[in-house]
């Protein structure tokens, strides 16, 4: 096999094959991604989930939590003490009941400035009492944490994990087998608690220096092995649904995941992934369509890159951890049993004392996966090939390309002189580099904004969109103002947006998959046929379809659609309306995530698939304007 | 008569020259302000005799295991503290001995001991053989000479003290279990049959928040105008029981110790046990026994009282009622306590962080001490020493850069402490990778950092136990009121995990490199060393003719 020899040297039958089948072999190697992605569903593909690490012998003790009266007794003492604090948390209550409990007490308190406007302060508290392991000094920890809500939330109360979570830790300070301490974490403001406290613990900033000042911790317990984070919505549970999507589409090791799992069908517990109870069909399709159905419910979860609960903040600092939610009674758990806070506490103590035997911090089994249902998975060597095999059809489509302007610059070298065909590749260069400056301007632009908006004081938010929304008109209108451009170096600057964009979604999809396939599966298509074309039809088609992946565009119609399902009932205008205030918000959302939490989802679309489309824009536009005008002639010559 | 000159050669000859040796043993129990009750045993041999001269074969009750140690690598000192948990300075106060969580290890040798490395590591392996520990893995790579935190805790010659002569190394990883206990107690004169030692049932001093065994060896003075030297053993365990552990608050040696107390040492020449009443705490209890004598002790501008048991040749178990409860203890922290932890997050830059809390009014002058192991390179740039916001000036600053596999980098600050402050000393530190077979097999449990030290001299004895220089039994402690009062804080070890590899992978790169070198290196090795010549035609002879027909007859027979 030939691999370091010239490939020119060939041009043999592989490349003639390759330039006469190219449209076909890359439709090909779309469809196959696809069917493959669908059929990583079926269970043949999928495989059952077991335990990687054994250091944490599931299951293995007798659980001995008995104190699920007490656990009532806080509950109710707590919801007497709630109603004394609106907005805020109960925190002398709180500190009293760790203080009694024989725990190292302390508060934290932070600071948000809102980072797209100045004026606005919000201060927060969290609330943390550390169990000091008899075992072990202070080494290593793990945490059990639980948001706070107050009753003007607009979230269902959380308040019987308070009370759970205090009965466990009652339960386990008098325990002597304790090897790691264990934090018992009270957050306020849901995830911007979560993020402070976490900040404050590893001393770092994550997002823009000065919009959370995180504060300082005095009380800590070494490195944090994994996290619990409770939100039980009553003191009866019918269904405990599991959480482990996080910030940017990171997930907990797959051991966690099990262990949890494990607990619950220990205690007799419906246990449920995205809503989704375990259930077997004898029909292939329909097990299928279920499992099918269920990973692409993670999937819309995991690729907007925003964490649905507090866990989803550990996992940035190597800490696995997910949320336990727990419902009365839900559709899906109909007729389940229900369980109390004795099984609850059970839960905890066992997954706790299984976290406890571990001696190395996770790192077996999978950190990339996917999730048909709770007891299968699907693993990142199987699901890669399907957005590989997507975005590879634009690498064959660009090195087609590539070789098609070979052979005619070959056969067309004397006559191109005259025609003016040469490549000019400073002047692709610039114009690749300038779009990807412009939307780098584009990223810090909603700062710059704010910045303005305090000065001459007018709405922050409603201003940064709009001014996004121009800002990128006007980048719709650059190719109308870009003149000289030829044939050939378009055909170019298209190979660098095509080899651009299968780097960027196979990159995407290694940390964050699910963000990955969509993206692949929404654009690819449309971009392998962005290109030379001489029926005005299809360049009118080509600039229609470019304009609806445009990042907006999509943005749009997501939330249109997720408004619709909403709100079914809803008359259409008014969905619109609330659409497009959602659009807004969506926009203004990921902006303050990036600035807070480092979320880089706003960052990837504006630097990455923004100037990506600019470049197909460019490319579709300026064949557009030499269809009209002497390019149409100039090319009827040339064939 | 010749036969009476035999006896009294035999008899009377070596009890003369025999030099003189005392045993004390004690205990002391003090409940702590939280949840916890502090015991505190310490058994002193001392010995009459001179280090340099004695030749360590004959002595009565020192143990001879470890005099052979200290003659054989001419040690002056020596300090060993085997601990599990973290003593926690903030709600405990100061404990007799501190300790940091492992293993711990520092000794002075004597002036003028040559090769000193060697010593300290044969010493190292002496010590692990005698006490079942790890000890052994102490060395070079690990030791450092720290010149301002440890002096010599006895009586040198010199005035001046050249801190090359002292090795400081800890293992904070060590476990405590009962094998390093049995060793340890066999050094004791009377075993553990008899006296307090009898008290200490593996079974139940592991089920405590924290224990701590320790061997201190100095020189002392065997008179007040010390002229004539004197040797001394303290050998120590402190534990901390809880309360919520042993499930009531009412204490007795049967719940702490499992049994009470039959028999004294014989060999002691005193047995004493101490409990400290005056504590805020210990008002929760009163005690059932009466004391033989109630002590009050001033010092250091408190005041504490103690009941005092003497031990008899009859049974003793001291026990508790509950007694006022409505009264709250104020837990107040001492004067001086830190935290050590990790900055940062991900495997490529960290940071140590030491957090230095004064509670004192006034300024205090601490010393940091940090043994920060090869495997943790530290920028001593990045230092930055930050009190209350502001940042300060060290007064002085020793440091010594690492050396990879060779030796640690060495950190040592003093400091003064502004009042009411909190002190954060801060370096930032790279992640490296280490060999592939330096990687322990629970590579992923992470690699420990060392406590560091926080020395200082408290101006107060409040939550002070400790013992005065010149006394080594906790009797001497009593009404012993000084200058200043030591202190050396341990903060807690740090685990950091190092970028680990998949132990897997090499495996997998070995079969990718090898199928990419093998696919590549044929069409690589054929461009580059083929060499086209034109050859020309040779005309071939008859003979040759009938050679090639012969061949290719014969290789169409082999394929058939």
């Amino acid at each position: 096999m030939g691999l370091l020899t010239d490939p020119t040297a060939g041009q043999g039958r592989f490349v003639k094959l390759l330039l006469k089948y190219c449209d076909k072999i890359c439709a090909l190697m779309y469809i196959v991604g696809i069917l493959w992605f669908c059929s990583l569903a079926y269970p043949a593909m999928n495989a059952n989930t077991y335990f990687s690490e054994n250091a944490l012998l599931p299951g293995l003790v007798k659980t001995q939590f008995r104190e699920d009266k007490l656990a009532l007794t806080y509950h109710e003492e707590l919801l007497d003490e709630m109603k004394k604090y609106d907005d805020s948390i109960p925190y002398p209550w709180l500190l009293a009941k760790f203080r009694q409990i024989g725990l190292d007490v302390f508060v934290h308190n932070f600071t948000l400035n809102s980072p797209l406007n100045k004026k606005e302060r919000y201060t927060g508290q969290n609330v943390y009492g550390i169990l000091r392991a008899p075992r072990a000094a202070s080494v290593e920890s793990l945490v059990l944490s639980v948001p706070y809500r107050p009753p003007t939330s607009v979230h269902q109360t959380t308040s019987p994990s308070i009370a759970v979570m205090l009965a466990f830790a009652k339960f386990a300070a008098k325990e002597k087998y304790w090897a790691k301490d264990i934090i018992f974490l009270i957050t306020e403001h849901e995830q911007l608690g979560i993020q402070a406290w976490l900040e404050a613990y590893h001393g770092v900033t994550c997002g823009n220096d000065d919009a959370l000042d995180h504060g300082d911790l005095r009380g800590r317990g070494g490195a944090i092995q994994a996290a619990i984070n409770l939100e039980l919505h009553s003191e009866k549970i019918g269904q405990l649904d599991v959480k482990i999507e996080g910030l940017n589409g990171q997930l907990p090791n797959l051991d966690l995941f099990n262990l949890v799992s494990k607990m619950c069908s220990r205690e007799g517990l419906y246990q449920t992934f995205k809503n989704r109870g375990l259930h077997y069909y004898r029909n292939e399709f329909k097990e299928w369509w279920r499992y099918f159905r269920n990973t692409l419910a993670m999937m819309a979860t995991q690729a907007s890159g925003i964490p649905n609960g507090n866990h989803g903040l550990f996992h940035r600092f190597g800490i696995q951890a997910l949320t336990l939610e727990g419902f009365e009674q839900t559709k899906a758990a109909k007729s389940s049993m229900k369980v109390g806070m004795l099984s609850l506490g059970r839960i905890i103590e066992s997954i706790f004392r299984s976290l406890n035997n571990l001696l190395e911090r996770f790192h077996q089994s999978f950190f990339f996966y996917l999730l048909p249902a709770s007891d299968r998975y699907i693993s990142i060597g199987l699901y890669m090939p399907a957005v590989s095999l997507i975005a590879g059809a634009l690498f064959i489509k660009a090195f087609a390309k590539w070789l098609k302007l070979q052979g005619d610059s070959d056969s067309l070298d004397n006559k191109s002189a005259s025609f003016g065909q040469e490549v000019e590749p400073i002047k692709i260069i610039v114009t690749f580099i300038s779009i990807h400056l412009f939307s780098i301007g584009l990223l810090y632009m909603p700062q710059l904004v704010s910045e303005a908006c305090e000065t001459y004081d007018c709405p922050v938010n409603r201003t940064i969109f709009y001014a996004l929304l121009t800002t990128v008109t006007i980048a719709i209108l650059i190719p109308f103002l870009i003149f000289g451009f030829f044939d050939k170096s378009i055909e170019i600057l298209n190979v660098f947006a095509m080899l651009e964009l299968g780097t960027a979604l196979i990159c995407i999809s290694m940390t964050n998959f699910s963000l990955g396939m969509f993206c692949a599966v929404l654009s690819v298509p449309f971009t392998l046929w962005v290109g030379r074309t001489n029926s005005r039809i299809a360049s009118v088609l080509q600039t229609l379809f470019l304009l609806l992946i445009h990042p907006i565009t999509v943005l749009a119609a997501v939330v249109l659609v997720n408004t619709y399902l909403m709100f079914p009932k809803d008359p259409q205008k008014e969905i619109l309306m609330t659409a497009w205030d959602a659009t807004q918000q969506a926009v203004i959302y990921s902006i303050a995530d990036s600035m807070i939490y480092g979320n880089w989802l706003f960052t990837v679309v504006t630097v990455v698939f923004h100037s990506n489309w600019l470049c197909y824009w460019i490319v579709v536009m300026s064949k557009v304007r030499k269809n009209g005008g002497k390019g149409k002639s100039k090319k009827e010559k040339k064939e | 008569m010749v036969l009476a000159s035999f006896l009294f050669l035999f008899c009377i000859v070596p009890a003369i020259t025999y030099k003189k040796e005392e045993f004390t043993e004690e205990l002391l129990i003090k409940p702590l302000y939280a949840e916890q009750l502090y015991a505190h045993f310490q058994f002193t041999t001392k010995w009459h005799t001179d280090i340099k001269k004695d030749t360590f074969s004959h002595s009565r009750l020192f143990p001879r295991a470890l005099g052979e140690i200290l003659k054989e690598y001419s040690l002056l000192e020596l300090h060993i503290s085997l601990t599990s948990g973290l003593w926690r300075y903030e709600q405990w106060g100061y404990p007799v001995y501190d300790a940091a969580p492992g293993a711990e290890v520092w000794a002075w040798f004597q002036d003028g001991t040559e090769s000193l490395d060697e010593k300290w590591k044969l010493l190292s392996n002496r010590l692990s053989g005698l006490f079942c520990a790890s000890i052994n893995f102490v060395d070079r790579s690990n030791s450092i000479s720290p010149e301002f935190s440890f002096r010599p805790r006895g009586v040198v010659e010199n005035v001046t003290i050249n801190n090359s002569y002292v090795r400081y190394a800890s293992l904070p990883r060590e476990l405590v279990c009962t094998e390093n206990l049995t060793p340890w107690k066999k050094l004791l004169p009377c075993d553990t049959r008899h006296g307090l030692a009898s008290l200490l049932n593996s079974e139940y001093i592991h089920n405590t928040r924290y224990h701590s065994l320790g061997i201190h060896f100095r020189q002392t003075c065997s008179d007040s105008t010390c002229t004539i030297p004197a040797l001394e053993l303290q050998q120590t365990i402190s534990l901390v029981y809880d309360y919520k552990i042993l499930g009531t608050k009412d204490w007795s040696f049967r719940k702490l110790f499992g049994q009470g107390f039959y028999q004294k040492c014989a060999l002691a020449d005193r047995s004493d046990i101490f409990v400290d009443t005056i504590s805020a705490s210990s008002k929760y209890f009163e005690l059932e026994q009466l004391p033989d004598e109630v002590i009050t002790s001033f010092r250091g501008g408190y005041t504490s009282t103690f009941a005092k048991y003497t031990l008899k040749d009859n049974y003793l178990s001291l026990s508790t009622k509950k007694g006022n409860t409505e009264i709250v203890p104020l837990q107040i922290p001492p004067y001086i306590h830190a935290n050590q932890y990790l900055i940062g997050y991900g495997q490529e830059k960290g940071g140590i962080v030491t957090k230095i809390y004064n509670n004192f009014w006034k300024h205090l002058d601490v010393i940091l001490l940090q043994n920060i192991p090869w495997y943790v390179p530290i920028y001593l740039h990045t230092l930055k020493i930050v009190a209350n916001g502001r940042d300060i000036q060290p007064f002085a600053l020793r440091y010594i850069p690492g050396k990879q596999r060779e030796k640690p980098y060495y950190l040592e600050v003093l400091l003064r402490l502004p009042p009411q402050s909190t002190t954060t000393i801060s370096v930032d530190f790279d992640y490296i990778f280490l060999k592939w077979q330096e990687y322990p097999p629970d590579a992923n449990h992470g690699f420990y950092i060392g406590s560091a030290i926080i020395s200082a001299y408290l101006p107060l004895a409040r939550n002070f136990t400790g013992l005065p220089q010149d006394g080594g039994t906790i009797r001497d402690s009593f009404n012993a009121s000084r200058n200043g009062y030591l202190v050396q804080v341990r903060t807690e070890s740090l685990v950091i995990t190092l970028p680990t590899p998949d132990f897997s992978m090499p495996y997998n790169v070995i079969c990718l490199a090898c199928t990419v070198v093998a696919l590549a290196f044929g069409p690589l090795h054929n461009i580059t060393t083929r060499k086209l010549v034109l050859k020309p035609m040779k005309k071939l002879g008859l003979l040759d003719r009938l050679k090639k027909l012969l061949h290719k007859e014969k290789a169409e027979a082999k394929e058939k």
